[in-house]
């Protein structure tokens, strides 16, 4: 197998202010209270992310095997993620009753 | 300079530090999994409360979690150029560098502990002891009981992360790495870059709306 080049200087420096340029867009996106804030701000999240894991943290120097253990860990989480949010979201009591709101006990100060 | 042991199991060193790589990555997957379980339970009461979780993330302290955000980010790139040195043989730099991510991730904890006595004097608390009067929903509670378990959490590992840099440090001083075999100082780093990717995520729920 091939190694990869050792990552040049200048790809950290440009990784970076693309993280600082990428965190004040999200920043400003949420501050002008624009539609669909939250789904943005997740995407950006994650284009941050996966900069700091492919350069700073050399992902493109190792073996497929070290890539692999992160894509495996990403798709458990979604898969957790996924269905737990589904079986809130769908559930469905008979009869019907409403979200819990302190007042039953649960919470009481 | 002394040369790294070579275990009886390995072939060769280059097996070895390939070896010690997977399972570092294995153990930081691990550590996203520790995560995700709280990011799936926000999910959850998020979905079911949005209206009192946005209220709730307006009324946060959006500039210290900000200046946190950038803080990391930036302690990430000194980490990243600590290795980037020490494979150009100048040890003295990686010191430096990871001195100063040190003092980023003090920094960080700082910043943070400033923002949770806000939280203290608000009365923003988790579960039961809630008693923020401008926020009395049930929604506003569960917001702040994800928050102090989801920050407290990453503190927690922002502390481990000081204490594995501050050993590296030790082995930089004591010339345990050289331009070949660094493995140690590589993987120690991908923890501190670990913890930056956390907060990365954990910014927008807990502070963006």
């Amino acid at each position: 197998m091939s190694t990869p080049r050792p990552t040049p200087l200048s790809s950290y420096l440009i990784v970076y202010a693309v993280l600082i340029i990428l965190a004040t867009m999200s920043l400003g996106y949420s501050l002008l209270h624009l539609p669909g804030g939250l789904v943005v701000s997740l995407v950006v999240a994650s284009v941050k992310a996966m900069a700091v894991l492919w350069i700073f943290m050399h992902l493109r120097e190792q073996r497929i095997s070290s890539a692999l253990a992160m894509l495996l860990a990403v798709l458990w989480i979604a898969l957790l993620g996924g269905i737990m949010v589904t079986d809130v979201v769908t559930r469905r009591t008979f009869p019907e009753r409403p979200r819990p709101t302190g007042e039953d006990g649960f919470y009481q100060r | 300079m002394p040369k790294p042991l070579l275990g009886e199991q390995y072939s060769d060193l280059e097996q070895q530090d390939g070896a010690l790589q997977f399972g570092m990555w294995v153990f930081l997957g691990s550590e996203l999994l520790l995560f995700s379980a709280l990011f799936a339970l926000y999910a959850s009461y998020r979905s079911m409360y949005p209206a009192d979780f946005e209220q709730a993330i307006r009324h946060n302290t959006l500039v210290y979690g900000t200046a946190n955000l950038y803080l990391l980010l930036t302690s990430s790139l000194c980490a990243a150029l600590a290795v980037w040195a020490m494979r150009r043989g100048r040890p003295r730099l990686t010191l430096g560098l990871l001195a100063t991510t040190i003092v980023m991730g003090l920094g960080f904890l700082v910043i943070k502990g400033a923002e949770y006595l806000v939280h203290i004097r608000e009365g923003a608390l988790p579960g039961r002891y809630y008693h923020w009067h401008e926020l009395p929903s049930f929604g506003a509670n569960r917001f702040y009981s994800l928050y102090w378990v989801m920050t407290g959490l990453h503190a927690l590992h922002v502390t481990a992360g000081l204490c594995v840099l501050g050993w590296l440090s030790l082995r930089v001083m004591k010339g345990a790495y050289s331009v070949e075999h660094h493995a140690g100082l590589e993987m120690g780093t991908l923890y501190w870059h670990l913890v930056d990717i956390v907060w990365i995520f954990l910014w927008p729920l807990l502070y963006l709306s």
